[in-house]
């Protein structure tokens, strides 16, 4: 084989490779990835954070337009600093976190995508599962894509990129049948939530 | 017996007083896992990490206070069937 012939066919593999998408797994082992959850009722503030976070988003980051995957949070592990009231809001008249005990975001649809480098925001449709009860929403999210820090990260163990994903978006806890129309002067109804997660794609 | 009453009354109302002064005298609810922010260098995600202790709220006071009250209420009205006749 001649040598151009060579350096064209590894130039389209290298391509080709890079065009690959990349799953992002977001389980984080160090904890980080959190959601926090805040209630702003006119009797009382409830601030907690939820970090059991896990799932996988396929990626591909020259196209984040057709990003696949979901994002899953582990109901149990919310949480907040008064013990009563974080057993109120997992127990059966709340969350119920016993016979739902994941709170869904599955990616359905991205648009709007504005990329600047490895930075980019989109608008994120998806269908968003709380309380057993499954509705469609779209969020905007801002995505960062870090390539080659997962050694950074993993302090050298593993190799690979990092994709961290920031949210900020509101939902009303009466589209989930969580007590609608019950307690609002001390639980609101609008909650606001801050998804902060990083995936790790590892390159083998 | 009486006066024993009032004085753990008074004393159980310094007690509570004392330790939720003493530990943060914090406005809020009772809480057994303090947040602490911090942030991932690498990703700079925010996070928030439990420090699991103990910081009485404004209902472990009210509970103590109410607690000493009611001590010290049951000493008067235990001093009014007490009284000796005369």
């Amino acid at each position: 084989m001649k040598p151009i012939h060579t350096l064209i066919i590894a130039a389209s593999s290298l391509t080709a490779l890079h065009a690959e998408p990349l799953t992002f797994d977001f389980k984080d082992p160090k904890g980080v990835n959190n959601v926090v959850f805040k209630l702003d009722a006119p009797l009382e503030s409830i601030n907690g954070t939820a970090s059991g976070v896990t799932g996988t988003i396929t990626l591909d980051p020259a196209n984040p337009g057709t990003a696949t995957g979901k994002i899953v949070v582990a109901t149990e592990s919310l949480t907040v600093s008064n013990p009563l009231m974080r057993e109120h809001l997992l127990g059966e008249k709340w969350l119920n976190a016993k016979v739902n005990p994941e709170i869904i975001f599955e990616i359905k649809k991205i648009s709007d995508v504005e990329k600047k480098d490895t930075k980019g925001e989109a608008k994120v449709s998806g269908t968003f599962t709380l309380n057993g009860v499954s509705k469609d929403i779209t969020v905007e999210a801002r995505v960062t894509y870090l390539p080659g820090k997962l050694g950074d990260r993993s302090g050298g163990k593993m190799q690979g990129d990092l994709l961290v994903i920031r949210s900020e978006f509101e939902i009303k806890r009466s589209d989930y049948n969580i007590q609608p129309g019950q307690n609002l002067d001390k639980v609101s109804d609008e909650i606001t939530l801050s998804l902060s997660i990083a995936g790790a794609a590892p390159k083998s | 017996m009486i006066r024993s009453l009032q004085i753990l009354a008074l004393l159980c109302a310094f007690v509570v007083l004392a330790a939720w002064a003493a530990l943060g005298a914090h406005r809020g609810w009772t809480m057994t896992a303090v947040p602490i922010k911090k942030t991932d260098p690498i990703t700079e995600i925010e996070f928030v990490e439990y420090d699991h202790r103990f910081v009485p709220g404004v209902d472990f006071l009210g509970a103590g206070l109410i607690g000493s009250g009611t001590i010290l209420a049951f000493s008067f009205i235990l001093s009014k069937f007490t009284k000796p006749k005369s």
